[in-house]
């Protein structure tokens, strides 16, 4: 008993994390299982963590910091809460475009914002990208998800960066005058709607919409996606989940085999898989993401991502997307 | 309120202590922010004066329901006899045990599923009015109960019937009462956050997290929270003019033998349906929604579900006591303070239920985290500097019927404060103090952001794991956990209300009056 104790003393990895999702833990127990090394666990809003690893400073408890969101691991970065990290292993699991350039922090699942139609309002063949939502023959037909959303402000940096500063505005313009409805506060609300018919299309993540076909979320909602058909644009924006070492971490070694365990093709398919995510590379044998069909990346890197969040944010307000 | 007493430094001294303690907060915040090099604060904007616009719109809308639903049902549980009360009573703490961003997030749901946008200020006014209602529900009843029936029962043979009694006699002396609830229903309305987000009501509360967290701005954030502190202030100060206006010294307790007014036929149906109304609506969303979804609903891991049970419990509890015992403090200390300033902190400390609990957490993690200190402490520091208010509402309104002279034939009659408080206060205030321990216990177990910023590793409690699957639009796996925050929360008010039967109450000592 003593002896368990002492060695659970001397190998474990605090985690702050921003994902909250039960089979995340039940990784976390693998990890263990494998490595001997045990995982306690703190799960919160992403900003809310940000700010209490800022405020504990060197006296923070957390190793690891799982973020949601690109923009986020990039602010993270900047405040100094990540270390750089050098490893070989992350550097072959992660691509380039889903980490930091320094090292700091690594991507572990990637996550699509694709389009929504309702084939008996909106013709799927007339959508083929982002910009095709700015068509003035969707007025009154399409429905967007509010600014607050990360998945909007990226989608937003990346059209910034791949289109331009005058082409993403117009895009904004055009998107927010062709609204069916006020904004919506949530993806599940967003597709209920596209199926119900009040909207003809609209910007989710592939998730919620799988969650949905999957019948996780219910028999109702298995029958309701039915009417929907879902459209990878092209190219398609991708954002990650991802995590580092905190440059308060009293354990760093433990940390990192955790980052790599996740990025590894068990943990990240374990990550990915439950919440219907994109792993690192491939589908991860999701059967529903399989469906969906390939995507073809913009390849904007979150890094860039993250530092055009600001100015995406600015554009969305000043445009009125509420 | 002035009360010829000697002075009492020991008294003076922790009531100083407390107060400081619970001011820390919100001055550590305020020169936090304004001593970033950025500077002065920034306009209000279009954006931040829609947002004040709808926080005093819900202040309005809120507070006219709150105080005309929960005076009539805190009258009609008090005073009256009819269908079903002694359960419908017991039933009014069930909105209480109900957390509003659950009612949100399930009614949200539902409507989507039906094709309804349910959203707006409408929408998020009544599920406000439904939240607070309690608040006002306990209050006055508390009022109506202890106070003056011997008014009642001279009413009564003066041939007022049970509504001119009511309004002429009863609810002019529950003021103090209800205006308390209103108050500490507008301090909820200010303050709530996740069921306006769900609801997609920008107030003054998600402005300021929008600016602080989303928009990196701290100096925005700030001049929203002080407008935010400037509306409460404006509320507490209001709830204690009224008082003042309205104040009349209990003269003995209440009569032997008041059975309350019988209410028969239409009328007695009347109350039945409007007192079934709230506990109906806040247990019967989530209950529909459950029966709408049962394919959703999962295997429990009942360990688990025990431990996070278990934490809320035991977190709600400790609040509890630390609440309760700091509002104790400074409700009578302050009731014995004349040095001005002194007044004057005590009543400032009672505002930090003015800021929206995930700015409290960051205060608390930018003024103490830096020093190490254990999570778990400043969580419960966060609770009881939250809910103080909660507290302090009741026991001040029910200190202010309190004759003065009381106390101060206690005192001439030799004895310290220790021994007044023990003697004097604490019988009489027996009932206020489990009810406020009650609802500063529901509060802590449905409360949300500080729980969810402050706690330890491995310290998941039930609201953080309602909030959680909610958020992520899985109502399917929040609703056990949300169903055990309810049954905590009215296993509490069972419990309570037990104990107020056994409750003898002796009329005050002949020398009050």
């Amino acid at each position: 008993m003593l002896a368990s104790c002492l060695d659970a003393k001397a190998e474990s990895v605090g985690v702050y994390s921003g994902r909250h999702y039960n089979s995340d833990k039940e990784l976390y127990k693998l990890f263990t299982k494998r490595t001997g090394i045990s995982v306690n666990l703190l799960e919160a809003k992403d900003d809310a963590l940000i700010e209490r690893l800022q405020a504990e400073g060197e006296k923070s408890n957390a190793d690891v910091l799982v973020l949601v969101d690109a923009a986020r691991l990039d602010r993270a970065a900047n405040l100094g809460l990540f270390r750089a990290v050098k490893s070989p292993q992350l550097l072959q699991q992660v691509p380039s475009t889903y980490r930091d350039s320094r090292g700091r922090w690594f991507g572990l699942t990637r996550r699509v914002r694709a389009i929504i139609v309702n084939p008996k309002i909106v013709s799927p063949n007339s959508i083929r990208s982002y910009s095709d939502l700015a068509n003035s023959n969707l007025k009154g037909k399409l429905c967007l998800r509010d600014r607050k959303s990360v998945y909007n402000q990226s989608l937003v940096a990346d059209q910034l960066v791949s289109r331009g500063a005058t082409a993403t505005t117009n895009w904004i313009k055009a998107m927010v005058a062709n609204l069916a409805q006020p904004v919506f506060s949530s993806d599940t609300a967003l597709i209920r709607a596209v199926a119900q018919g009040q909207c003809g299309a609209a910007l989710v993540n592939t998730y919620y919409v799988a969650r949905m076909t999957s019948g996780e979320s219910g028999k109702e909602d298995q029958l309701l996606a039915k009417n929907i058909d879902l459209i990878m644009p092209i190219p398609a924006h991708v954002n990650i989940s991802g995590a580092g070492v905190t440059s308060s971490a009293s354990n760093p070694e433990a940390a990192q085999k955790l980052i790599e365990f996740l990025a590894s093709p068990t943990g990240g398919k374990g990550y990915a898989e439950a919440n219907n995510e994109y792993p690192l590379k491939g589908y991860g044998g999701n059967p529903w993401l399989k469906r969906f069909g390939a995507f073809k990346s913009s390849g904007i890197s979150a890094e860039t991502l993250g530092a055009n969040n600001k100015r995406a944010v600015q554009l969305m307000e000043s445009n009125d997307w509420k | 309120m002035e009360i010829k007493l000697p002075p009492r430094p020991g008294l003076t001294g922790i009531l100083s202590a407390t107060a400081a303690l619970n001011l820390l907060p919100l001055l550590g915040l305020s020169i936090y922010c304004l001593s970033k090099p950025e500077g002065a604060f920034r306009a209000l904007g279009s954006e931040g004066i829609e947002q004040l616009g709808n926080t005093l719109l819900l202040l309005l809308l809120v507070g006219l329901g709150v105080g005309a639903f929960g005076s009539s049902i805190g009258w009609l549980t008090a005073s009256c006899n009819f269908p079903g009360k002694k359960l419908l009573t017991i039933a009014q703490l069930i909105p209480l045990a109900t957390p509003a961003y659950l009612e949100a997030a399930v009614l949200t749901d539902l409507g989507s599923r039906e094709g309804l946008r349910l959203h707006g200020l409408g929408v998020a006014a009544a599920v406000l009015i439904l939240s607070t209602l309690p608040y006002v529900v306990l209050l006055s009843r508390d009022s109506f109960r202890q106070s003056g029936r011997k008014h009642l029962e001279a009413s009564r043979s003066l041939g007022l019937g049970a509504w001119a009694s009511f309004r002429r006699v009863a609810l002019p002396m529950a003021i103090p009462a209800i205006t308390s609830g209103v108050a500490l229903a507008g301090m909820e309305v200010v303050n709530e956050f996740g069921a306006m987000e769900l609801l997609g009501v920008p107030t003054l509360s998600t402005g300021i997290l929008q600016r602080w967290q989303g928009e990196g701005d701290p100096q925005g954030a700030t001049s929203l929270a002080l407008i935010a502190l400037a509306v409460v202030a404006v509320l507490v100060a209001a709830q204690r003019w009224q008082r003042r206006l309205s104040r009349r010294w209990d003269q003995g307790g209440p009569g032997d033998h008041f059975e309350g007014w019988q209410l028969r036929g239409p009328r007695a149906w009347l109350a039945t349906i409007l007192c079934l109304l709230p506990p109906l609506l806040s247990a019967g969303l989530p209950l529909a929604w459950i029966l709408r979804s049962s394919d959703q609903l999962r295997q429990e891991n009942l360990a688990e579900l025990f431990g996070l049970s278990a934490r809320s419990l035991v977190l709600g509890l400790a609040a509890a006591a630390m609440a309760v015992f700091m509002a104790l403090v400074l409700a009578i200390g302050g009731r014995w303070q004349k040095v001005a300033w002194l007044k004057a902190s005590v009543f400032m400390a009672g505002l930090g239920y003015a800021v929206p609990g995930a700015v409290l957490a960051l205060a608390l993690l930018l003024l103490f985290a830096p020093l190490g200190l254990p999570p778990l402490l400043l969580l419960l520091y966060g609770y009881s500097n939250r809910f103080l208010a909660v507290a302090k509402g009741g026991l001040d309104a029910n200190l202010e019927r309190l004759p003065p002279s009381i106390e101060e034939a206690a005192t001439s009659l030799g004895k310290n404060w220790q021994e007044v408080l023990r003697r004097v206060h604490l019988p009489i205030l027996r009932s206020p103090l489990l009810l406020a321990s009650m609802l500063v216990f529901v509060d802590t177990v449905k409360e949300l952001p500080l729980t969810f910023a402050l706690r330890p590793f491995n310290f998941d409690t039930l609201a953080v794991r309602v909030f959680q699957y909610a958020s992520d639009e899985r109502l399917g796996a929040a609703l056990a956990p949300a169903l055990l925050i309810i049954l905590l929360g009215l296993s509490s008010a069972l419990l309570l209300s037990a104990e107020l039967k056994q409750e003898k109450i002796e009329p005050l000592p002949p020398l009050a009056s």
